[in-house]
């Protein structure tokens, strides 16, 4: 019975990896990617492994969806036609 | 499989599953809601499995998770600022009603350990979880829109 919440959590875990890989645009992708990170830390806890679970919240929920963002947003930028004339 | 960790499997099923849910359909707005909901549900779970297994450092990835889930929201709401204001979410239903889940799970927890310095961990992290929550969902809003810089 206790199997049941690892079940749950790798269930999870496949779900919103696959909704992340399926997911074209890169803003809703990284969005994705941060619930992913928060499920994947709760996966790491059910295992036991709480240490790998802090080290995968800090980076997961915050940090990888920070660089998505910000290298989405520099392209756009650098994309637009009046930011080329210059 | 006791009371606390069936509690949990039922939260984190339910809550993470209506969030990947709501992240992976339907506009930005509601998209950007639902990621901000589903680390608001995940520190309660994390909390009640913390209390299940009867291991009490296990209360920390709770801390951390109530701490940084809203600093990667309002990561959003600043970068997606643009988008956001043309159609802002507001959600305040869903949002009282997961800062109430989390109180509730906060309550009884404190009530499980009685007094002592857990119990004061347990209420610093609620007061974290919910204030934070709020925030977030206010920044998504636009409720902060006068204080943007460059």
């Amino acid at each position: 019975m206790a199997d049941a919440l690892i079940v749950v959590a790798l269930l999870l875990v496949a779900a919103s990896a696959t909704v992340a890989v399926v997911t074209r645009d890169p803003m809703r992708q990284a969005l994705v990617l941060s619930v992913l990170g928060v499920v994947l830390a709760v996966l790491f806890t059910v295992l036991q492994a709480p240490d790998v679970a802090l080290s995968q919240l800090a980076v997961g929920s915050a940090l990888t969806p920070l660089l998505v963002m910000l290298s989405v947003r520099r392209i756009r930028r650098r994309g637009r036609p009046q930011e080329r004339e210059r | 499989m006791n009371g606390w960790t069936f509690a949990a499997t039922v939260g984190l099923a339910g809550g993470l599953g209506t969030a990947l849910w709501g992240v992976a359909t339907g506009p930005l707005r509601r998209r950007v809601v639902a990621q901000n909901l589903s680390t608001a549900l995940a520190c309660p779970g994390m909390l009640l499995l913390a209390q299940g297994y009867g291991r009490p450092a296990y209360v920390d990835v709770g801390l951390v998770l109530a701490l940084l889930g809203p600093v990667g929201t309002l990561v959003f709401a600043r970068l997606l600022a643009d988008e956001l204001a043309e159609d802002p979410p507001r959600a305040w239903g869903p949002t009282w009603t997961v800062a109430g889940l989390g109180a509730v799970t906060v309550i009884a927890l404190c009530v499980a350990t009685g007094p002592s310095r857990a119990m004061v961990k347990f209420l610093v992290i609620g007061a974290l979880l919910i204030g934070g929550n709020v925030m977030a969902s206010r920044a998504l809003s636009g409720g902060f829109r006068g204080v943007r810089g460059g």
